[in-house]
């Protein structure tokens, strides 16, 4: 059976390990399904619904840390849009 | 190119142009005497087209200056456009007030709060209507903003901005 606190340090794991993907667009993808997937199965009831749901996504934190290693060993260019820009000194 | 390899033509350069001044030397020595030549050498570089860059210790104060003036001047401009700096600055130095702005900043900027009833002692599942998942959010952007982790125990214990600003001010050894 699992804890709500179980739930929480799932989810806790799951945003900070896809805040490490490399390529911008898994990244995106990858936090807004977890927020969006916690938030849409949140009122479950039924005890074995969570601890199925609880194993899908344990399988997909190991999936985002393969893929994590995976993407820094084929790392690309960063987009356009990830690039901030640098502040001079006479921009103040 | 590596410093070794510009002293190594460095040296190869200033060799050819001895060898250079010793053939010009003894075919004007033929007509004239070694005075002689020493006068007329200045007249004949400056009628001749191309400069020729002198390597003697008769070079003037000047020359000197302007060369040295012309190197550190080139290194300034690349120096300034493009190359990395690395610098080792520590942290700036926070404060309570400092803490507490940025604290509240950070929940602003969050988008389920609202920002009006947002206050140091406000409860994020009681009075914001946030609930445990949002609070995970909420903790995470606070260890983004501070820049260290907060273990799962300690952050059960964040309830209000109030609770948060007291642990990052502990943390980072902030006192009144």
């Amino acid at each position: 059976m699992s804890t709500r606190r179980q739930a929480l340090t799932l989810y806790r794991n799951l945003l900070r390990e896809s805040a490490k993907l490399p390529s911008y667009n898994f990244r995106m993808y990858a936090a807004r399904k977890i927020r969006d997937t916690f938030r849409a199965n949140k009122t479950i009831n039924n005890f074995e619904e969570i601890d199925r749901q609880m194993a899908t996504g344990k399988d997909n934190l190991e999936l985002i840390r393969r893929q994590v290693i995976i993407g820094h060993l084929y790392t690309t260019d960063k987009l356009v849009i990830e690039h901030k820009k640098k502040l001079k000194p006479s921009d103040d | 190119m590596s410093f070794t390899q510009i002293a190594r033509q460095c040296s190869r350069f200033a060799a050819a142009l001895s060898t250079a001044r010793l053939a010009s030397s003894s075919l004007v020595g033929q007509t004239q005497t070694r005075m002689m030549h020493r006068i007329v050498m200045p007249a004949m570089i400056s009628s001749q087209k191309f400069h020729v860059r002198q390597y003697s210790a008769k070079s003037t104060i000047e020359d000197i200056k302007f060369r040295v003036l012309k190197v550190v001047s080139a290194y300034d401009k690349q120096s300034r456009c493009g190359w990395q700096m690395r610098k080792y600055s520590a942290k700036p130095p926070l404060s309570l007030k400092l803490i507490n702005e940025r604290v509240l900043l950070v929940l602003k900027l969050y988008d389920k709060i609202d920002p009006s009833k947002l206050n140091v002692e406000s409860h994020f599942i009681n009075d914001l209507g946030l609930d445990s998942l949002d609070h995970v959010e909420v903790i995470m952007a606070m260890e983004d903003e501070f820049g260290f982790e907060i273990p799962d125990s300690d952050a059960e214990k964040l309830l209000k901005p109030a609770d948060i600003i007291k642990y990052v001010a502990d943390k980072e050894d902030v006192y009144e």
